[in-house]
């Protein structure tokens, strides 16, 4: 299916530890298709320990992030490699 | 006197601010490092920890050979009892609900976090909910007292702490020296401003050593929580807070390093020696971390969470503030300074803390960390 554009965003600023690293690798399994459909998977987050370590998970995973910080929170875009 | 507070006021503060600030960069968070651990089978954060612990260790028993540490050990310091494995335990299973321990809470919630900032609130009604149970509790903790009077295992066993210490250390230098050989202790970076934990832990322990050098004893905060939630509960229930025999004692008393008239305090409501050592070692834990936030643009406050992470962590600060007084004090105060003078209360804490760590996590990882609905 191809579903190239295609941005899914999800805002987990806030949450408990470690809600951003399980819920960030809960929703790449669940948009796998979409993410190797030429999607992206945004995640907004504000915690400084899931900034460092969703992307090396995600990246086991056999998909590549890029990092962008505005307006006090992060987004970490995740697409496949 | 007022030289001797004035120079213990402004030595905690300092730290504070520096502790909080460095906390922040790091993200140093000592719950996250066990819950981890539980997890996600992660090691990295914990043997920053171990770092922590024995350049602690190192710098500790370096200032008492040089005749720099005036206490040894040092005040407040318990004897060893089986309630400090008890008390850890609860103390794993609250930090683990409340999303960080009595130091983390305080500077995620100096960082915006209203969370945490709900966990604080379940600190003070859990320290101050203690004091109902001390006297049962103090009854038990000297029934189940190992060890006698000895409050370190160099005093338990009757030798000189370096015959103990010394093996421990240099089995600690050379298990961290490994660690850094391998690139272990480095961690990935992406967050601004990132300060790597291991710098972070060296600086820490040298902040502690700053404390049990000036103040007289490492870095400790829980009983301020005692005392403010007794100052709180005063202004509701004066009568009953002058009751508690907990909010009476003063279980400190002692001169000063750099002091010549002995100084005391307790969990009560006065401003006393407690207050002096430890309010501004909170306050500036707040403000050294906010600041941090500041500077870097972070500071943001989120406050639609789901209402099951809001009782989470009410709830798992209540536990983890009855708990830093059962143990008594917390991580800080054992981790940085109990440990690695091998003190017999500290070491029985951490047994507990393990156990109440993977507990905390099962019951998070069951009832509180969802996905997005």
């Amino acid at each position: 299916m191809e579903q190239n554009g295609q941005i899914h965003k999800i805002d987990i600023c806030g949450q408990i530890c470690p809600s951003c690293l399980l819920i960030a690798l809960k929703e790449v399994n669940a948009r796998r298709e979409l993410l190797l459909g030429g999607g992206a998977l945004h995640i907004y987050t504000d915690s400084r320990q899931a900034i460092n370590t969703i992307p090396g998970s995600v990246h086991n995973m056999g998909y590549q992030t890029n990092i962008v910080k505005s307006k006090g929170h992060y987004c970490i875009e995740i697409q496949k490699a | 006197m007022l030289g001797e507070f004035t120079l213990i006021v402004v030595t905690s503060l300092a730290c504070g601010l520096a502790v909080g600030f460095l906390l922040h960069r790091s993200d140093f968070c000592v719950t996250g490092m066990f819950r981890d651990y539980f997890l996600f089978r992660n090691l990295s954060m914990l043997r920053v920890l171990v770092l922590m612990i024995f350049v602690s260790m190192a710098l500790v028993h370096g200032a008492r050979a040089a005749g720099a540490i005036a206490y040894y050990p040092f005040p407040l310091l318990g004897v060893m009892s089986l309630t400090n494995i008890l008390g850890g335990a609860l103390f794993g299973v609250g930090m683990v609900l409340a999303g960080g321990c009595v130091v983390g809470t305080l500077y995620k919630m100096g960082s915006g976090s209203v969370l945490s900032a709900v966990a604080f609130i379940g600190l003070l009604t859990g320290s101050a909910l203690y004091a109902e149970i001390h006297p049962a509790w103090a009854v038990l903790t000297k029934q189940l007292a190992v060890f006698g009077p000895a409050k370190t295992l160099p005093q338990a066993f009757g030798i000189e702490p370096s015959v103990l210490i010394m093996p421990t250390l240099l089995a600690g230098l050379w298990l961290v020296g490994r660690w850094a050989r391998r690139g272990q202790l480095v961690m990935p970076a992406h967050a601004d401003g990132y300060i790597q934990p291991w710098i972070s832990a060296v600086a820490l322990a040298v902040i502690g050593l700053v404390s049990y050098v000036v103040v007289g004893m490492p870095l400790g905060i829980t009983t301020s929580y005692a005392k403010l939630g007794a100052t709180l509960e005063a202004w509701v229930a004066p009568d009953h807070v002058a009751s508690l025999a907990y909010f009476q004692g003063k279980g400190l008393n002692y001169t000063p390093p750099f002091g010549d008239q002995p100084i005391t305090g307790g969990a009560g409501p006065e401003l006393d020696a407690i207050a002096a050592i430890q309010y501004p070692l909170v306050a500036g834990i707040v403000l050294g971390a906010f600041l941090s936030a500041l500077f870097l643009r972070e500071l943001r406050l989120h406050y639609r969470m789901p209402a099951r992470q809001y009782v989470s962590v009410l709830i798992g600060g209540v536990l983890l503030g009855m708990a830093a007084r059962m143990v008594p004090a917390c991580n800080v105060w054992h981790l940085w300074g109990g440990v690695p003078i091998l003190a017999g209360q500290s070491l029985l804490y951490v047994v507990g803390l393990f156990p109440g760590a993977w507990l905390g996590s099962l019951i998070l990882l069951k009832y509180v960390v969802r996905g997005p609905s």
